[in-house]
């Protein structure tokens, strides 16, 4: 079922993805990517006369993350004078779910706290077999290597294990709820669910704390060590180590000072807690053990309505270690790059997309006339962008790390772009076959990188050869493909010019430096693609303008997208940097960067309750839509604030 | 729902509220006999208040008949009090009011197939299919019960022949039941199942849903928990499909089921 979140939050080894009303959508372990065992896992109240899932309609919700921390604060309210408070969060060591739930209500109320699961753990819809232990009050659900255990403070006092599809219906532990008493049944295999229960006895005006530990782990007997000691740790104390982790990983940042806001205190505000944001959000994405990051975490791991997203994509993921690199985390490019050596395939290319692990994912581009040769081309640019920032003894052994990965990268661009326009490949939306204005940049880019790096390694002749080819690729690209009305076709689709406005031709100035800021010739292209964007792909949507990514796309609505909206604020940026300081260039500096700021701002009504970067902005609602969170659009997010705070 | 292939005439439906006298419908009626409309589907709803009452008809006008003209005559009559009326372009016309109601739900009139094909879906290509099907129709008798206590008073004594008649009424099926409500061990039977009928030919019972119907109606009633299944099915070529009904064993033990104490 495709159910999109409000909020993630997690650790190294988990990731949990959550509705705003506190229900889980995700239980990551441990990977980002897989498995995810959770079907459900909730919370909801037996009233003494019904149930009140904690998921429904009758209760109002309101939540956020408590600052500069990926910890979760979720109020709920119900009419029937009951509040709930809950805080989520992982222990910063181990694969702890921590969920402490305040319960108050006004009136008196006697009924139970139950606690119901829906797993599938190892992602199985069957084989799991789970059992709780009545002696630890302790609950495992297994399959294979993968624990997950339910555990309450205090104890929770009843439960019930049973089967969650099937005939004998009434050891499902959702029906067994009903009647607010569960069976106590004490282990079962197949398909299945669990429910653990505590009395609530509250006088009126009163509350009582709950808090439920889902912890995982690969043996059982681990399982039960973790789960036992954190049980006997004071919550609080938990708590308060959790936040100063999260407070000391983003104290590593570059700091911002974003003077070209003024005085405007409000408007700093939101661009620093956006900073923030994005960053602690891209911690999440990342597989710190192989350095890969996952776009968004996955929500439609069925692919019934896309191709899914729980996958790195390289193209992604060298715009959010750049992104990274660039806000003082330099050690996420060194951890990804080296994924790079070990992912990439003989001929010198990367494939569409992989599973962390760096195992190729689910694809549609198996060929070599549906591969994307772009992501290539970004590769080996952002490798060279980081080896331009390294020093001394670092830089040296990158160099001979990534030599041969470089060297091979290379050749396939030059094979693959031999008449100066690349083969037809697929598109960076991953939509068209054909030959296009970005991938085009990319190929330049890449091949103006290896030179770089060829020269640094004294390999003369092949950087003159590339370098070279590289000029021969923009030269080609511009004959071909720049239009009279001033802007660059999307591509060659079906042997045939394809002039639809297509937001990527801004991949020619960002990142790839096809058309520089700093040549006047080029300057004014860039002025008139940025217009030409303006005029065909800006869409009203909350009181200002996103960008779509093309004329008459047609993904899942053809909402604006917050990447192509923040592509376009980043270029007006970029050329706003490179022109300052010339004579006679204050008004159009400021031009782009109000022009800039009011997109960012508008991208920034777009997230989530919890300020999450989605891919897409509902056209209709101005609501975050698809993706959430979207990696690329957390690191262009960071692009244009350190950008922002480069202006003077 | 009907519909006509005459081209010559348009198939027109008329929602006339009237006063409930004696003679009302008999008035209204010979108004469309004295206007040479044919009435071919019509029915009264004097449910709703004490002194008005509801007359739906499906006629079929000659197309020189001039619609608004005979709406107005019509609410001209003394026992008019307001007539809403449509005309069918495409001469399709459904024989109940919409939105439909049922049991205070908003419901829709489908092929017995259209739900068979969504089975035969499940089937093909959901694992435990039995059992999702199962729990649909607890819900769905869980409600159904939850209804009736709303409306009326349903118990032990009166429970089977409530079931009898809404399984009638709904054209699911005609229902035999016998049960012990000492013991709460019995039997349903049902023929002419809906599920049963459009199946057709199957190896194994495939009226899982109604199983499921009968067992949340029943705990919903008797509030005990109650385990249905169909043993005999018309899809696999008995007479009649048959449902026992027994209470639930405590929990299910794996040994239990290998033993075979819950079947």
């Amino acid at each position: 079922m495709i159910r999109q979140p409000n909020v993630i939050f997690g650790n190294s080894r988990l990731l949990i993805t959550m509705g705003r009303k506190g229900e889980l959508f995700g239980f990551f372990y441990p990977r980002r990517d897989y498995a995810q065992h959770v079907e459900d896992s909730l919370a909801c109240i037996h009233n003494g006369d019904k149930l009140l899932w904690l998921n429904s309609h009758e209760w109002l919700s309101t939540q956020e993350y408590i600052e500069d921390s990926n910890i979760v604060s979720t109020e709920l309210s119900h009419d029937s004078g009951i509040k709930i408070s809950i805080l989520d969060f992982v222990h910063p060591e181990v694969p702890i779910l921590i969920r402490k739930f305040k319960i108050h209500s006004e009136k008196r109320l006697r009924g139970k706290f139950f606690y119901y699961s829906n797993l599938n753990v190892g992602e199985m819809d069957k084989k799991n077999s789970c059992f709780c232990d009545s002696d630890e009050k302790l609950l495992v659900q297994y399959w294979q290597d993968y624990y997950i255990g339910l555990k309450g403070i205090p104890d929770f006092k009843e439960w019930q294990v049973g089967k969650s599809m099937d005939t004998i219906w009434w050891t499902n532990a959702k029906y067994d709820m009903e009647d607010g008493k569960l069976q106590n049944n004490k282990e079962d295999i197949g398909q299945l669910n669990s429910a653990l229960g505590w009395d609530l006895d509250i006088e009126a005006g009163g509350e009582t704390e709950i808090t439920v530990l889902i912890g995982a782990a690969q043996k059982r007997t681990r399982l039960y060590k973790r789960m036992r000691e954190l049980a006997n740790q004071p919550i609080d104390n938990v708590f308060e180590k959790t936040r100063d982790n999260w407070i000391m990983w983003l104290s590593k940042k570059n700091v911002l000072s974003l003077s070209v806001l003024g005085e405007h205190n409000m408007a700093k505000q939101e661009m620093f807690s956006a900073y923030n944001r994005s960053l602690l959000t891209l911690n999440l994405l990342n597989d710190e053990k192989h350095g890969s990051f996952i776009a968004a975490p996955e929500f439609d791991s069925n692919f019934e309505m896309c191709g899914g997203y729980g996958f790195c994509w390289n193209r992604d993921g060298v715009e959010v270690v750049l992104a990274l690199l660039d806000a003082g985390y330099p050690e996420y490019c060194d951890r990804f790059f080296k994924w790079c050596e070990k992912t990439q395939l003989s001929d010198g290319s990367w494939f569409q997309r992989y599973w962390l692990d760096g195992n190729t994912a689910p694809s549609w581009g198996n060929f070599d006339y549906s591969t994307q040769i772009d992501e290539t081309g970004a590769t080996l640019h952002a490798i060279d962008t980081y080896y331009r920032s390294l020093e001394g003894i670092a830089k040296v052994e990158f160099l001979e790390d990534m030599w041969a990965l470089v060297l091979r990268g290379a050749e396939y661009l030059m094979k693959r772009s031999r008449r100066g326009v690349h083969d037809p490949c697929i598109d960076l939306w991953e939509t068209y076959y054909g030959r296009f204005s970005y991938t085009n940049a990319s190929v330049y880019a890449g091949l103006v990188a290896a030179a770089h790096i060829a020269e640094e390694y004294n390999e003369s002749g092949l950087a003159d050869r590339w370098v070279k080819h590289a000029d021969f690729v923009k030269m080609k690209t511009i004959e071909k493909l720049w239009l009279s009305e001033g802007y660059f076709a999307k591509g060659i689709v079906d042997k045939k010019l394809d002039p639809t406005v297509d937001a990527s031709i801004l991949g020619m100035i960002v990142p790839f430096n096809m058309l520089s800021p700093d040549n006047r010739e080029e300057r004014a292209m860039i002025y008139s693609i940025i217009k030409r964007i303006e005029d065909k792909l800006r869409i009203k949507v909350n009181n200002h303008y996103g960008i779509l990514r093309y004329e008459g796309d047609n993904y899942i609505e053809g909402n604006p997208w917050i990447v192509t909206t923040l592509w376009l604020s980043k270029t007006m940026l970029s050329l706003a940097i490179a022109i300052q300081g010339e004579a006679g260039s204050e008004k159009q500096v400021q031009q782009l960067v109000i022009d800039a700021t009011n997109y960012i701002k508008w991208s920034l009504r777009g997230t989530t309750s919890t300020g999450l970067l989605p891919e897409q902005v509902d056209k209709f609602t101005g609501h975050p839509a698809w993706a959430i969170p979207l990696g690329w659009s957390c690191a262009l997010m960071l692009d244009n604030i350190r950008l922002l705070d480069k202006i003077r | 729902m009907f519909c006509s292939t005459d081209d010559t005439a348009n198939i027109i439906w008329f929602d006339i509220s009237y006063v409930d006298t004696i003679s009302s419908q008999a008035d209204i009626t010979r108004f469309f006999a004295d206007n040479n409309v044919n009435i071919r589907f019509g029915y009264l709803d004097n449910t709703e208040h004490a002194k008005t009452g509801k007359y739906i008809i499906f006629t079929q006008v000659e197309k020189s008949v001039d619609v608004d003209k005979l709406v107005v005559d019509l609410k001209g009559l003394d026992v008019v009090h307001d007539v809403e009326y449509g005309i069918s372009s495409c001469k399709m016309v459904q024989s109940v009011e919409f939105p439909l109601n049922l049991l205070g739900e908003r419901a829709i009139i489908a092929r017995a197939t259209t739900f068979v094909d969504i089975i035969r879906t499940l089937y093909e290509n959901v694992s435990q299919s039995d059992g999702l099907l199962m729990l649909s129709g607890l819900k769905g008798g869980i409600n159904a019960a939850r209804y009736f206590k709303g409306i009326t008073t349903i118990d032990e004594n009166n429970f089977k022949d409530i079931l009898k008649e809404l399984f009638m009424a709904t054209g699911w099926g005609i229902l035999d039941i016998e049960c012990n409500c000492d013991i709460m061990s019995g039997r349903i039977f049902v023929h002419e199942s809906f599920i049963a009928d459009s199946f057709k030919k199957s190896e194994r019972p495939v009226c899982g849903y109604m199983s499921g119907y009968f067992a949340g109606f029943i705990t919903e009633v008797v509030g005990k928990t109650m385990q249905v299944r169909e043993v005999r099915c018309k899809s696999m070529g008995h007479d009649v499909c048959e449902h026992t009904i027994s209470l639930a064993p405590q929990g299910a033990k794996l040994e239990h089921l290998l033993r075979g104490e819950s079947i």
